[in-house]
C-alpha cells in the first residue's frame, strides 16, 4: 500500500495554526512536510496549552507539527533568503502565513515568489485572505468565529436556556483556523492537479472564508428569508440531556427514530398521544416533550441510555471527555491514536488522521522524515 | 482554460449534509457531479425539518447547486445495474450510507472496482467503515459529542455545547481533501482507493491538541471564551440589542494600545500572566468601553492600532459585507425559479485557470437524465421509458 501523497514536497512557513494545520493534513496523507522556522523558532512552539511536567512543551505545536521535519532560516538577511529559495526550488507547495505587510521585506510576496519559482504552488493563508478590504486585519480564532457567523449562533439549547444573557460562546480551540488549514490543503491539491497544464500559481486562502463556507447553512437560511439566532436555532426537543452521571446528545430527525425513542422511553402515556404522530405537532410542542425526556434521562446512566437507544436506532451519543475518547474501544480498533515520541515529553498517544485510505489510518511513521 | 477538476466525474450517492457538501465543493472546482436520488426516498434535506422548527425545505440548495440530478430507485435490481454503469464512467463514487448498506445494495467497493478498476470510493459515515460502533446512526451534534469537541465547548460552569452544521460541513471539506489526495495517487500509480472518513474522528481531529494533553495526563476542560494565554480575550457587549464584539489581545504592546484607547492605567495589568489572573476585572473594563460603541466601529478602532477584533455578525450583516463580496466568498445564485439567494463559494481564490465556483442553482429531481442517461450512457428513449414505468428510473 502507498499513501496518496509521498511524492509531494511541502514547505510550510507558519506562525499560526491554519497554515501549520494544512501541512499536517497533507503530511498525514503522505506528503513530505518541512517546517521553516526563524532562528528563535516559530511562535507556535510557545503557544499553550503546555503538556504537564513544567517543561513548556506546547501540546498545540506537538499536534500541529507531528510528522514534519524542521529547518531554521534567518529571512532577515540575504543568505537566509537564498537558502529558502534553494529549498523552494525543490518544493511543490509553499504554505505561508506571513502578514501581507511583512512579506516584501522577506522576499515572500506573490510577485517575488512567482518570478523565481514559476512552477511552485504558493498558498497564502491569512485570517481574512490576501485580497479585499480586510486583507491587513488581524484575526485570532475568536474573531474568526464571529466574523463568519457561527460565533453569533452559539450556544443553543440547554446552554442558552441556562445562560440567556451571557455573550455567545466560542467553539473549543482553533476550529475556524483549522477550517482555513483544511481549505488551504484543498487549494494546494486543487492547484497541483492543473500544474502540469498551467504551471504554478498563487492560492489565496482566508480563514474567514473557510469558516463561512462550513457555516453555509446559515447563509442558505438567510436566502430563504430567515436570520438565524442562537435561541431560535435550538432543537425543538432532544439536544443535550443531563443524565445521572454525565450528558448525552439526542437528535431524532426521522419518524422511525421518534418511534424508537418512544420505545426507549418505555411508551409513556404522554408520548402515545396520537397527535404526536405528526412531526409538525411534535415541533410545536417541543418544550413540553423535552420536559418529559429530560426527567426520564436525569435518573438514568449515560451508558445505559446510549446502549439501549442505539439498539433501537435512536440517534444518541455520549458526551465523551478527551480521556474517554482516548480509551474508546472503537477508536482503539481503528488506530485513531498511535504512540509518538514527543520531544521533551516522551511517548504519547497522538491522533494521527481522521481519514483512512484502504483501511490504514495514517502515513505517519512510515514516511522517511 | 480548465478548472482543477475538469474531466473528473463523480457518481454521488451521498445524502444529508456532510457528503453532499464535499461533492458540492468538488463540483465548484470543476468536477461533473451526478447526484443520484429517488422520488421513493428523496434526500431528507429536500424536505422540511420540523425538529429544527423549520417547516420549509432546508439546506438542500447550497449543497445541490452545480450538480446534475438523475433519479434511480436503488431498491430495484435493474437500478443497481444502472448505478454500476454510472460508476463505470466515473472517476469517483461517493456515498454516506450506514456502513454495510452499499454492500447490501450490491454496490460495495469490490463490486465497484470490478466495473471500474481505479475507482476512488469516498465513504462518509458517523463512525467509519469498521470498528465496534460502525453501525451507529449520527448527525453533527452526535459527532461532536463522541469526538470530544463538544465536551470541551461551552461555559466553564455550564453543560457541553452541541456542534451544528459547521461540523457536517467540515467533515465534507476534510473528505474533499482526501478525494483529491486519492486522485493524485491514482494519476501517479493507476491505483484507486477506498477513502474512509469518520465524522466523529474529524471532530476529534479538531481538538487534537486537547486529546494530546489528556494523553499526557492533563485534564482539558470547557473554558467558555477564555484563552489559555491571552487576556483580555472574549466577546463584549456593544451598543444595541444583542450586539457584540470579539477581542483578542495577543501581546503586551497590544495591551498598552488597548489600555490607551479604553482609558485604563493600572500597573497590575502590565504582564500577560498578571492580566490572565485578573481577566475578570479587565473584562469588565473592556466591556465598559465597548458598550458605548457600535460593534463594527469598536472593531475598526481596535484594528487601527493593531489589535485583533471583529464584530459578532448575524447573517444579515455578513451577507452584505463588502470584503467577502470583493473576495467572491459570497455570491448570488439564481435558482431555476428566478429567485436569487446568497451562497458560499468554495473557499479559495486561484490566480490561474477558469473561474471556479457555483455554476448553476438547485437541480430539479431528475433534471439531467437526457444528458446522463441519454448522452453519457447512450440509452434510447424506449429503454428509459421502460425503466421509468417499472419504477427503476423513479
Amino acid at each position: 500500500m502507498t499513501f496518496p501523497l509521498p511524492s509531494l514536497r511541502i514547505a510550510v512557513h507558519a506562525s499560526g495554526v491554519a497554515a501549520a494545520y494544512a501541512g499536517r493534513m497533507l503530511g498525514g496523507m503522505g506528503a513530505q512536510v518541512l517546517l521553516i522556522e526563524p532562528p528563535q523558532g516559530t511562535p507556535l512552539r510557545r503557544e499553550p496549552p503546555f503538556l504537564p511536567g513544567g517543561g513548556q512543551v506546547s501540546a498545540l505545536f506537538a499536534y500541529l507539527s507531528h510528522g514534519a521535519s524542521f529547518q531554521s532560516f534567518d529571512l532577515t538577511n540575504e543568505a537566509g533568503q537564498a537558502a529558502l529559495h534553494a529549498l523552494l526550488s525543490q518544493s511543490d507547495i509553499f504554505l505561508d502565513d506571513t502578514p501581507l505587510a511583512a512579506r516584501e521585506a522577506l522576499g515572500l510576496d506573490e510577485a517575488a515568489i512567482a518570478a523565481r519559482h514559476p512552477g511552485l504552488i504558493h498558498v497564502s493563508v491569512l485570517p481574512f485572505g490576501a485580497t479585499g478590504e480586510k486583507a491587513h486585519w488581524k484575526g485570532e480564532e475568536i474573531n474568526l468565529q464571529h466574523a463568519s457567523g457561527e460565533g453569533y449562533l452559539l450556544p443553543n439549547g440547554l446552554s442558552i436556556e441556562q445562560f440567556p444573557d451571557r455573550p455567545p460562546v466560542k467553539i473549543h480551540g482553533h476550529f475556524a483556523e483549522m477550517q482555513g488549514g483544511i481549505a488551504a490543503a484543498l487549494g494546494a491539491l486543487a492547484a497541483s492537479r492543473v500544474r502540469p497544464e498551467i504551471g504554478g500559481q498563487y492560492v489565496d486562502i482566508s480563514c474567514q472564508d473557510a469558516m463561512l463556507s462550513v457555516g453555509a447553512f446559515a447563509i442558505q437560511r438567510f436566502g430563504d428569508g430567515q436570520v438565524e439566532h442562537r435561541v431560535e436555532r435550538s432543537f425543538r426537543y432532544g439536544g443535550v440531556l443531563p443524565c445521572a452521571d454525565g450528558f448525552v446528545e439526542l437528535l431524532t430527525l426521522e419518524q422511525r427514530q421518534w418511534d424508537g425513542l418512544v420505545e426507549l422511553l418505555g411508551r409513556p402515556e404522554w408520548a402515545l398521544d396520537p397527535a404526536l404522530e405528526d412531526s409538525l405537532e411534535r415541533s410545536r410542542r417541543g418544550p413540553e416533550l423535552n420536559k418529559h425526556i429530560r426527567a426520564w434521562a436525569a435518573v438514568r446512566k449515560v451508558e445505559d441510555i446510549v446502549r439501549e437507544g442505539q439498539k433501537l436506532s435512536v440517534p444518541l451519543a455520549k458526551y465523551n471527555t478527551p480521556a474517554e475518547v482516548l480509551r474508546d474501544p472503537h477508536e482503539r480498533e481503528r488506530g485513531l491514536f498511535q504512540p509518538v515520541e514527543v520531544p521533551g515529553a516522551g511517548m504519547l498517544d497522538m491522533l494521527v488522521s481522521p481519514v483512512q485510505f484502504d483501511g490504514a489510518s495514517s502515513s505517519f511513521g512510515q514516511s522517511t522524515l | 482554460m480548465t478548472r482543477p477538476l475538469t474531466g473528473i466525474r463523480i457518481a454521488d450517492f451521498t445524502v444529508h449534509n456532510a457528503g453532499p457538501f464535499c461533492t458540492n465543493l468538488l463540483s465548484q472546482l470543476g468536477a461533473e457531479v451526478i447526484k443520484i436520488e429517488s422520488a421513493v426516498r428523496p434526500d431528507a434535506f429536500r424536505k422540511p425539518h420540523p425538529v429544527y422548527g423549520r417547516m420549509g425545505p432546508a439546506t438542500f440548495d447550497q449543497v445541490a447547486s452545480t450538480k446534475l440530478s438523475v433519479r434511480l430507485n436503488l431498491k430495484k435490481p435493474e437500478a443497481v445495474a444502472l448505478a454500476k454503469r454510472l460508476v463505470a464512467i466515473s472517476d469517483v463514487a461517493a456515498e454516506s450510507f450506514r456502513p454495510g448498506v452499499l454492500d447490501r445494495l450490491g454496490l460495495g467497493y469490490e463490486v465497484l472496482r470490478a466495473v471500474k478498476h481505479d475507482i476512488v470510493l469516498l465513504a462518509v459515515s458517523s463512525s467509519g467503515q469498521y470498528g465496534p460502533d460502525k453501525h451507529f446512526a449520527g448527525y453533527a451534534p452526535l459527532f461532536g459529542a463522541w469526538g470530544g469537541l463538544s465536551d470541551l465547548t461551552g461555559y466553564a460552569d455550564g453543560p457541553p455545547v452541541e456542534m451544528r452544521h459547521v461540523m457536517d460541513h467540515t467533515v465534507g471539506m476534510n473528505s474533499a481533501v482526501a478525494v483529491l489526495a486519492a486522485l493524485h495517487r491514482r494519476d501517479a500509480t493507476g491505483e484507486g482507493a477506498l477513502v474512509d472518513v469518520s465524522a466523529r474522528e474529524v471532530a476529534s481531529s479538531l481538538c487534537g491538541e486537547a486529546l494530546l494533553l489528556a494523553a499526557a495526563g492533563g485534564e482539558p476542560k470547557r473554558m467558555g471564551n477564555d484563552h489559555p494565554r491571552m487576556a483580555p480575550h472574549g466577546v463584549y457587549p456593544c451598543l444595541g440589542e444583542d450586539r457584540w464584539v470579539s477581542i483578542a489581545v495577543a501581546s503586551d504592546a497590544e495591551w498598552r494600545a488597548l489600555a490607551g484607547i479604553i482609558g485604563v492605567s493600572d500597573a497590575r495589568f502590565a504582564s500577560e500572566a498578571a492580566r490572565h489572573g485578573l481577566r475578570g476585572e479587565i473584562d469588565a473594563l473592556v466591556a465598559r468601553w465597548t458598550a458605548t460603541l457600535p460593534a463594527d466601529e469598536a472593531a475598526a478602532r481596535l484594528q487601527a492600532v493593531g489589535i485583533a477584533a471583529h464584530a459578532s455578525w448575524d447573517t444579515a450583516v455578513l451577507t452584505a459585507d463588502q470584503h467577502l463580496r470583493t473576495r467572491g466568498a459570497l455570491v448570488e445564485v439564481q435558482e431555476p425559479g428566478g429567485k436569487c439567494r446568497a451562497a458560499v463559494k468554495v473557499p479559495m481564490r486561484l490566480s490561474k485557470g477558469a473561474d471556479i465556483g457555483i455554476q448553476r442553482g438547485t437541480p430539479g429531481l431528475g433534471e439531467h437524465e437526457d444528458y446522463v442517461y441519454g448522452e453519457l450512457l447512450g440509452m434510447g428513449r424506449a429503454e428509459r421509458q421502460a425503466l421509468e414505468e417499472s419504477e427503476v428510473i423513479y
